[in-house]
């Protein structure tokens, strides 16, 4: 930089005032994100929800027409496909969610305590995560955890399964492959749990046992109160990762619309069905617990 | 850090004597859970060993009982065999990935950094795009993604599988989080010592953020590198195919039958950097993960 310019910019930037100029400097350093969020973000949900709206009449260059919401009363009325999907999948969320997020709470707890070995288990638990949820994982899956393979390893024992009848022995087993799969998927949750426990302060619980209170107690009345607003965040993550996992039987519908089919004006109507619905659930989530977040306040 | 000594005045008492009935449970417990979320990999690992006699037998084996390394070594003629040699794919995954994540460290810090300590005009709607964005499937843009790759003129070459995946908005959530932990005074003396601004950035900022984007990489490398829904929009080039995507094409098709042991030992292979990566920054991860605990 010359010596003139380098005085204009002082005094340009002695005009502009110390407010103006740090916003100025914010978006330069901003720049190379936002580009990439409108391009890659941005634009094509904008082009996303306006397919959804279309028909098109042209593959070259993507021509559309515009014809209003004759794509979701396609999807509603005449596709069979999507509403069975759709409930599966609404199915199992409802179904892992709660599942995933007890379970996840219980290993935190234990885990949470002093212990040998407890960076071990710590680790262990956060394996699943690093295989993805891409085709990895899809591998593992198709290997027979809703069938027999993996999970043979905590197959009901036959002396059992023949003590309680197999009708019993069956919602056993599906329950067990259901734990399988949470496990798998909870690595996530699981930390950000130890997290919050970790940040409940030692004190209270000292005050509680002087007081003459029982572990389980305690659980209910410190424990629980106090990471509630974990237990929310980690819910709206369990909903929308378990929406968008790859291994979903939804997700793997619009793929196929959109690439197989190409019926992509189709797809993005689809999806946009798919994504409102994980954001109502979301938010529904986020309105029901509200009541029971414990606010913290002003920590600091 | 300052995470660290906190950790360490935690007085660690283990004391032989109390290992109670109660807590021989909870290990037997914690075991007992860990061997099912350790399946997976175990699986794995077994499969890519098995003789293909193994693979189909009935009823399903889990434990390999006669290992062999048949399978790497098909593996291997199988895809050398065709046009490209299968360390090509090795290249191509590797390459893209770790351009990626640096190029992703990079934009993530620097507009976490500028949207936190700057505190711009409208910040809160950038934040607000950054928390709706969190929330999106990439599967809903995947076709107009796919319209603005190609109207950059960027399909099936490495650039479609770099540039679309620099910023993203959960790293970009990840970092904020943590820059708001900064403290300011630090930056601020930096600042009336003379230090222009991408020099505070530089010097003191990334240091003090190293845990992270150590983490924010080590997700990403993750990510990226099992990602294969996008080199197979975007890539049709054989040559330029990633690991994972190569592996797809192997597994179906002519022949999947023969190939199914080939499989296994590809997609062990294929999880094995994001297992050594994860071994290499396993402190570093595990700290932020609780650290950030999204303490806000």
């Amino acid at each position: 930089m010359s010596v003139q310019q380098g005085t204009l910019a002082r005094r340009a930037r002695k005009r502009m005032g110390i407010d103006k100029r740090r916003s100025l400097e914010a978006y330069i350093f901003l720049i190379p994100w936002l580009i990439g969020i409108c391009v890659f973000f941005a634009y094509p949900i904008f082009v996303s929800v306006r397919l959804s709206f279309s028909k098109i009449t042209s593959f070259k260059g993507l021509i559309t027409e515009w014809v209003g919401l004759s794509n979701y009363e396609y999807i509603f009325f005449w596709d069979i496909n999507f509403v069975p999907t759709f409930l599966q999948v609404v199915y199992d969320t409802l179904l892992n969610t709660p599942l995933c997020m007890v379970f996840s709470l219980v290993i935190a707890i234990l885990i949470n305590r002093k212990m040998v070995g407890r960076g071990f288990f710590r680790t262990a638990f956060f394996i699943p995560v690093l295989l993805g949820s891409g085709y990895i994982m899809k591998q593992l899956l198709g290997m027979g955890v809703d069938g027999t393979t993996i999970t043979t390893g905590i197959m009901v024992p036959k002396l059992i399964s023949d003590l309680i009848g197999p009708n019993i022995t069956t919602v056993v087993q599906g329950f067990l492959d259901r734990i399988t799969v949470v496990l798998w998927k909870s690595g996530v949750q699981i930390v950000l749990f130890l997290a919050g426990l970790q940040g409940i302060s030692g004190s209270l619980y000292e005050a509680a046992k002087v007081d003459g209170a029982t572990e389980w107690e305690m659980f209910w009345k410190i424990t629980l109160p106090m990471i509630t607003p974990i237990i929310l965040m980690n819910m709206v993550y369990t909903i929308v990762a378990f929406f968008t996992d790859g291994t979903n039987p939804m997700v793997d519908y619009i793929k196929k619309v959109n690439f197989t089919n190409q019926q992509y004006e189709y797809g993005a109507a689809m999806s946009w069905i798919y994504f409102i619905f994980a954001l109502v659930l979301c938010l529904a989530c986020i309105l029901l617990m509200r009541r029971h977040v414990y606010d913290s306040g002003s920590k600091n | 850090m300052t995470a660290k000594a906190v950790y360490k005045p935690r007085r660690f008492k283990f004391r032989l004597r109390r290992l109670s009935f109660s807590r021989f449970m909870l290990y037997l417990l914690l075991t007992a859970l860990v061997v099912i979320a350790g399946l997976p990999l175990f699986a794995m690992v077994c499969r890519s060993l098995m003789p293909l006699d193994e693979l189909y037998i009935y009823p399903p084996r889990l434990i390999v009982h006669r290992p062999t390394l048949r399978n790497f070594s098909d593996l291997l003629t199988s895809l050398s065999s065709s046009t490209v040699p299968f360390t090509r794919y090795i290249f191509n995954s590797l390459f893209t990935t770790v351009v990626t994540v640096l190029a992703s460290v990079m934009v993530c810090c620097m507009g976490a950094y500028g949207l936190v300590k700057h505190k711009p005009a409208g910040s809160g709607v950038i934040f607000a795009v950054v928390v709706a964005a969190l929330s999106f499937s990439t599967h809903v843009t995947q076709i107009p993604n796919y319209l603005v790759v190609n109207g950059l003129g960027l399909v099936n070459s490495y650039w479609a599988l770099i540039i679309p995946k620099i910023a993203v908005a959960y790293n970009f959530f990840l970092v904020k989080q943590f820059c708001e932990q900064l403290p300011d005074s630090i930056l601020e003396a930096a600042r009336i010592d003379g230090a222009k601004e991408f020099r505070v950035f530089w010097t003191i900022a990334m240091p003090l953020l190293k845990p992270a984007w150590t983490t924010l990489a080590v997700f990403s490398f993750v990510n990226n590198w099992n990602d294969y829904f996008s080199p197979l929009i975007f890539i049709s080039s054989n040559a330029l195919k990633t690991l994972p995507l190569a592996l797809q094409t192997l597994s179906g098709g002519a022949g999947v039958v023969a190939r199914a042991g080939t499989v296994g030992a590809a997609t062990f292979l294929t999880t094995l950097p994001s297992i050594l990566v994860f071994a290499i920054m396993r402190g570093k991860v595990m700290e932020t993960m609780s650290f950030s605990g999204i303490k806000s």
